[in-house]
């Protein structure tokens, strides 16, 4: 196979800091390479060189077998490269037609906007494609996965040869991902070519041709992902295997009376008759598509959004109207779903985050902070819930996704929760990271918390939880023991 | 040790720019005008920035809390005119202090419950709430300034202690109590907290709105103490009074730093500088002779000009980071 991109000896350096040590990075035409490496690795500084957001130090990009030089994103989009990034950028209130050729609109011969002409070629994409949805439709109406495939059908008109797709299936559920991995097959077959970065490795393995990891800077492997293994990409990453820890199973707990009940909960267009209990001290998943009403339910419980009917119970008590500020003085805590959106305040440090919800703890006469205690006190949980900073005063906002989460979660911890809900933990968090945040609730589940994870994430909760709940459309289809079910099993009990 | 002498440095560096152009103010104004450095002159300056400083104190909080607050002006006139109207009526002057500040408090509890419960933007309720307030001022006025308050009323805010007037000794006062509460405070660091990210605090067990009530309230009150003060000082409320008060300490919060599009951004002693400043530009512009209606357009300039260093900070910050 020829290379359509070559990075040979990319040097990059951030004042004393080396970024990226002679890096090599290959990729052939019309295949599908992973780019691997934790966070700080040099992956994304190796795909901004490309972008030309960053210039290298040294070293050369040939594309096509030719040397050139990428000083702006619009010179790599003239080459024909074209990035498709984690967030998504589409304007929900424009039809899918105007999404696909936003800036490229097409102009007819009198110099007006030609409506009929970008409709017509969209609708003539979506049907090549096979994509069973409309050029009239409303973005905003869409699903996540849907609007994934807008973003790189904005690239398709461009009849690029290189798609980066950063994260990409980071917001996809499993059924969305099928859908979305077919879409990637047809247009290889027409000859394009794709780096896939990504920290979910199940979908490397599934979707990419080869590999190629980066740790601390430097190279650290090739791979044929059709010969290796999950560990052997793991170890390629960090140089080292994470291990989880063993769940301890509560021998008393499961006679004891549940420590939250829901009763017929309803809520009308989002989920239905929903009765589960949850003993003290066990580790509940909560399994479903978008959509099925994960999300919903978690945020009803802890009074983030209104429900219709039905009754919540905790330690034996029916909870009226349920309010965060209520829930929390109840000893119940909340990882949600938006880590961005709701997750911390980024302008405060690490340690002000932590105690977020706790201050009034530290408070002297007058409501005047002891500061000294409050800080020692979440330096500890900081510290515990490992957290990879430089300072306890840093910015969150500084963090990566992965120790964002676990500043998060050590916010939970510090208000010293006896219920612990977690929504979607680990989205966009990088492998290692995961395993550490898995510990943690392991950890305090044998301490005697009580852990419930909405999650879509089969295997996260194939691995951490005692019992699952399988939803559906809103309504509970199944409860399973999580070590007699396998992912296929699961897999098909939801969708 | 080092490492705290380093957190003073750096807490210097922070307010640089703000201190060099209180430096070159003073420097160039003591060549142009030799009247400008005289003691008389710069208690002139002070007192002159009291009452805005004032206000500005709780303009920062309800920034910080992510919103913003245009019935300061609003405010300000009603619980002057209301406490003062009881006074020409005969009560005692500490009847109409106290009906002041509690109708100050009203209107920010009004602006409070509109942002929180009636989910109006701040921008919306408090130009509505301004409105109202001036409008009710008007009504019951009906044009005419009230005038001839106690002796007692007046020293409040124009007597003098060790050679100052009181309205200056008012406004440092103020400024070191929010100081403290701002940044000693469970109130204070919850208030920064909810303009930094109001979902977070939510999810984190905080009550959001009895949070932003009590900011507009103590705004409230903040504009009927400057009334109190500024009535003392004029002996009169007129019906033109604290005009144009929104957008002068919105100049002086965003001028020291705090951020209108984003909460949990700004310092009550980079607010301290904004008022000075301003106060320094105003009094230079009166001894130059510059015309008033010109002041005008120039503080305008001023305030543009401060929504742009934002604008480049946040830039030269993001370089930095790179």
């Amino acid at each position: 196979m020829k290379p359509i991109i070559e990075m040979k000896n990319i040097v990059k350096t951030f004042s004393d800091n080396v970024v990226l040590d002679h890096v090599n990075f290959t990729l052939n035409q019309g295949e599908t390479r992973a780019l691997l490496g934790v966070n700080g690795a040099g992956k994304s500084t190796l795909i901004k060189i490309l972008n030309g957001i960053y210039h290298a130090d040294s070293g050369e990009i040939y594309f096509e077998g030719e040397r050139v030089r990428i000083n702006s994103p619009q010179d790599a989009e003239k080459l024909g490269i074209r990035f498709v990034h984690q967030e998504l950028n589409v304007c929900p209130d424009l039809t899918v037609a105007e999404n696909i050729f936003i800036g490229h609109l097409k102009k007819n011969r009198f110099g007006f906007y030609d409506e009929k002409g970008i409709y017509a070629a969209s609708q003539d994409l979506l049907n090549q494609l096979e994509i069973n949805i409309k050029a009239t439709d409303r973005v905003g109406d869409l699903r996540a996965a849907e609007m994934q495939i807008i973003e790189i059908l904005k690239a398709m008109i461009l009849n690029s040869k290189v798609l980066v797709l950063d994260e990409p299936t980071s917001s996809l559920s499993e059924k969305e991902k099928v859908i979305f991995f077919n879409l990637l097959g047809t247009l290889k077959e027409r000859g394009v070519s794709f780096i896939f970065i990504s920290h979910f490795l199940e979908d490397v393995l599934q979707i990419s041709d080869h590999a190629t990891a980066l740790k601390d800077s430097r190279n650290n492997g090739e791979f044929d992902t059709k010969k290796t293994t999950k560990e052997e990409l793991i170890f390629a990453m960090m140089g080292k295997n994470a291990i989880q820890k063993e769940r301890i199973e509560a021998e008393k707990g499961n006679d004891a009376p549940p420590i939250l009940e829901l009763r017929n909960l309803c809520s009308s267009g989002k989920f239905r008759n929903i009765n589960l209990s949850v003993q003290p001290g066990m580790i509940l998943g909560v399994c479903g598509l978008l959509g099925a009403g994960k999300s919903e339910i978690a945020r009803a419980i802890y009074g983030l959004d209104k429900y219709d009917s039905g009754e919540i119970v905790y330690k034996g008590e029916v909870i009226k109207n349920p309010t965060p500020e209520k829930m929390m003085k109840n000893h119940v805590a909340i990882v949600t779903e938006d880590r961005k959106l709701e997750g911390f305040v980024p302008l405060m440090s690490i340690s002000e985050n932590i105690t977020l919800s706790t201050l009034r703890r530290y408070a002297a006469k007058l409501g005047f902070v002891k500061e000294k205690l409050r800080c020692a006190k979440s330096l500890k949980i900081a510290q515990s819930v490992t957290v990879k900073m430089t300072s306890d005063k840093q910015k969150v906002e500084s963090l990566s996704g992965g120790n964002q989460q676990k500043v998060i979660i050590g916010r939970c911890l510090e208000s010293d929760p006896e219920l612990f809900i977690l929504d979607e933990p680990t989205r966009g968090v990088d492998v290692y990271a995961k395993t550490e945040i898995y510990n943690i609730l392991i950890d305090m589940a044998n301490r005697g918390v009580t852990v419930l994870i909405f999650s879509s994430e089969l295997e996260e909760l194939l691995a951490v939880c005692t019992e699952i709940i399988v939803l559906r459309s809103g309504e509970i289809k199944e409860r399973v023991q999580a070590k007699e079910t396998g992912k296929a099993e699961l897999l098909s009990l939801i969708s | 040790m080092i490492k705290k002498k380093n957190s003073i440095l750096s807490s210097i560096s922070e307010y640089a720019v703000l201190i060099g152009i209180v430096v070159v103010f003073i420097i160039g104004m003591s060549i142009a005008s030799p009247y400008f450095l005289t003691f008389t002159n710069i208690t002139n300056i002070i007192q002159y920035v009291s009452t805005y400083g004032i206000v500005s104190i709780g303009m920062l909080l309800v920034i910080l809390n992510g919103g913003i607050n245009l019935s300061v002006g609003g405010t300000l006139a009603i619980s002057a005119y209301i406490g003062c109207s009881l006074m020409l009526r005969g009560f005692p002057w500490y009847v109409s202090v106290l009906v002041c500040i509690l109708t100050g408090m009203m209107v920010g509890l009004v602006n409070g419950l509109a942002v929180t419960k009636l989910n109006i933007p701040p921008l919306i309720a408090t130009l509505a709430v301004e409105q109202i307030t001036r409008g009710v001022h008007l009504g019951l006025a009906q044009g005419a300034p009230l005038t001839g308050f106690s002796q007692t009323y007046l020293n409040i805010g124009a007597s003098k202690f060790l050679n100052l007037p009181m309205a200056v000794w008012w406004t440092l006062l103020l400024y070191v109590i929010f100081f403290i509460i701002l940044y000693k405070t469970c109130f204070g660091r919850t208030v920064y907290a909810v303009g930094g990210n109001p979902m977070a605090t939510r999810v984190s067990g905080i009550n959001n709105h009895k949070i932003i009530i009590f900011v507009y309230i103590l705004a409230g009150i903040l504009c009927a103490i400057a009334g109190i003060i500024v009535t003392g000082r004029m002996n009169s409320v007129a019906v033109s009074i604290a005009k144009g008060l929104d957008t002068r300490c919105i100049t002086c919060c965003v001028l020291g730093g705090a951020s209108v599009t984003r909460g949990g951004k700004g310092t009550i002693i980079g607010c301290f500088l904004g008022v000075f400043i301003i106060g320094l530009l105003q009094n230079s512009l009166d001894l130059l002779a510059v015309s008033s209606y010109w002041q005008e357009f120039i503080q305008g300039i001023v305030l543009f000009l401060a929504v742009s260093a934002d604008f480049f900070r946040t830039l030269i910050a993001r370089r930095k980071k790179k």
